[in-house]
């Protein structure tokens, strides 16, 4: 056999604007593509990034060289495998059970939510996307996690801070004095709440870890909750965006998801459409083979769960918004022991809570010119403006 | 192979033949059948995969281990003395026949 194919053509900045022409075109012709831009082996089809996460004896998520380590000054649990990422994972995922978001923390998400859907003024132009999708997911995060004494400026900024440090690939020192500031104010705060959530335990990440019966270390509860920071506000804020671009410029759909009340399928629909995060990493254990290439021991595939969400073995029509597909087996958060361990709050709040208030509040909510919206990323990816006129 | 019935709340049953080592997540997800999700494959991760052992089977299809016990708390409906994650019970010649029920919601 012989190494993937290499493609020295694809440029980041393309990736960036629109990458989905490009990835649909790799579907067709090379699953498996060595792409020079970014320095990895791009995996385009569904069943290639399943069955890579799922198998993490062959595929690691460890990186000794992350950049994330110094982002966040720590090795957190996303870059660990087995029984070390099993322990750290089990410290957080207790306080993020579908039965701990629907009924420990259903009401206080729905006072949330509405209180910041209050706030927005009727009849004007407004930004959805920073007056209320950015906010609000921070806001809600901030209890979920047990910090809720952080604002909402410092929450978005930490996690934008993070997620910049986590990407920094070239190591440039601005973005980690960056990220070590924010880590600073971060690490001061969770020491100056630490008594509290210990004398007067809740539900909540931080409350749950400190409180068990057989603690994480506490730098891991830190890392713990820096990683949720870092991954748990872009994501329903940019799927919420996403989303609610979908059903505007679709009045049908909206029709008929309003009609069934159909709006944890358009959360699903919308996440499979533009997976807010698009391609993952993971590096081979062994000399291996997938998709008839070569893949040598040490090298890193990226698993790209955008494209996995788009394939025509799978879906048809998928390049397409369309909210009431038969199945909707899409990878937007990812698979195997990392698979998003935010889901349920993600699902909760934005497909059961906030969607159906936004469009209850402001039935007539329309956006008038759907070619002002600017869509962005790479790695990360949605709408980074949603100006819309709220009635 | 090893059958393997599950029913659903409403008393549709529907019966998967798979292969000896087959989990009964991987099982009902690779026939795309509704009611078991698995999102995250196995690894114990997610509890969208949770399932009521059939009485007559419960015998049969062992203990749930500790950590299997903690994420199950975590599952969306209700959780008995006969729930187990689905990703957990290895089919296994013994097993052939099993009958599995299918919770109302797993998300
Ligand atoms: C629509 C919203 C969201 C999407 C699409 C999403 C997507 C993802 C994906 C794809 C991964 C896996 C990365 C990999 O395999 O390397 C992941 C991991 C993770 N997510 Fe989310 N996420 C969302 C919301 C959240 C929220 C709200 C939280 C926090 C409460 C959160 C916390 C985490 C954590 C802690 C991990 C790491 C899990 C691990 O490594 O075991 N996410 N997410
Ligand atoms: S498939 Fe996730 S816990 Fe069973």
């Amino acid at each position: 056999m012989a190494l993937a194919p290499l493609d020295e053509s694809i440029t980041l900045d393309q990736l960036s604007s629109d990458p989905y022409p490009i990835y649909r075109r790799l579907r067709a012709e090379s699953p498996v593509l060595r792409v020079a831009a970014t320095g990895r082996t791009l995996l385009t089809k569904a069943a290639l990034t399943k069955a890579v996460k799922e198998n993490p004896e062959l595929f690691s998520s460890d990186d000794p060289h992350t950049p994330m380590k110094p982002a966040f000054r720590a090795h957190t649990l996303m870059r660990k495998d087995g029984q070390a990422h099993f322990v750290e994972r089990k410290a957080i995922s207790k306080a993020l059970t579908p039965k701990m978001i629907k009924t420990d923390w259903g009401p206080l998400y729905e006072q949330l939510a509405e209180e910041y859907v209050a706030r927005l003024p009727r009849g004007e132009t407004v930004d959805l996307f920073s007056e209320l999708c950015g906010p609000l997911a921070a806001r809600i995060l901030a209890h979920i996690l047990g910090i809720p004494e952080a604002n909402d400026e410092q929450m978005q900024r930490w996690s934008q801070v993070l997620i910049d440090g986590a990407g920094n690939f070239g190591w440039k020192p601005e973005l980690f004095a960056a990220s070590d500031a924010a880590n600073d104010e971060m690490d001061a705060l969770f020491a100056a709440l630490e008594p509290k959530r210990r004398a007067e335990p809740d539900g909540s990440a931080y409350s749950v870890m400190l409180n068990a019966d057989d603690p994480i270390p506490m730098s891991q509860i830190y890392s713990n909750i820096k990683i949720a920071i870092g991954g748990g506000i872009n994501e329903p804020r940019d799927a919420l965006a996403t989303i609610v671009y979908g059903l505007l410029t679709n009045p049908d759909q909206l029709a008929e998801v309003r009609a069934q009340e159909a709006w944890d399928k358009a959360f699903e629909e919308g996440i499979r459409w533009v997976a807010p995060i698009q391609v993952s990493s993971r590096r081979a254990l062994e000399d291996t083979e997938l998709g008839g290439c070569d893949i040598l021991k040490g090298d890193t595939v990226m698993t790209v769960q955008a494209s996995a969400n788009r394939d025509e073995e799978i879906y048809e029509d998928g390049e397409n918004f369309f909210v009431f597909r038969d199945k909707n087996p899409h990878q937007a958060f990812g698979n195997g022991p990392h698979h998003c361990a935010g889901a349920h709050v993600a699902r909760r709040t934005v497909g059961k809570i906030i969607l159906p208030m936004l469009f209850d509040r402001f039935p007539n909510m329309t956006l008038p010119d759907p070619e002002a919206v600017i869509w962005k990323g790479f790695g990360f990816r949605g709408p980074i403006n949603l100006p819309v006129v709220l009635n | 192979m090893i059958k393997v019935t599950y029913v659903a709340q409403d008393g549709t049953a529907t019966t998967i033949e798979a292969e000896e080592g087959t989990s009964v997540m991987q099982a009902a997800v690779s026939n795309d059948l509704d009611g078991i999700v698995g999102e995250c494959g196995g690894s114990m991760m997610c509890a969208t995969c949770h399932c009521y052992v059939d009485e007559a089977w419960a015998e049969r299809t062992g203990e749930r281990s500790s950590d299997e016990e903690e994420m199950l708390e975590g599952a969306a409906d209700e959780v008995t003395e006969r729930s187990r994650l689905s990703c957990q019970i290895r089919l296994q010649p013994g097993l052939d026949g099993l009958v599995v029920h299918l919770p109302e919601e797993q998300l």
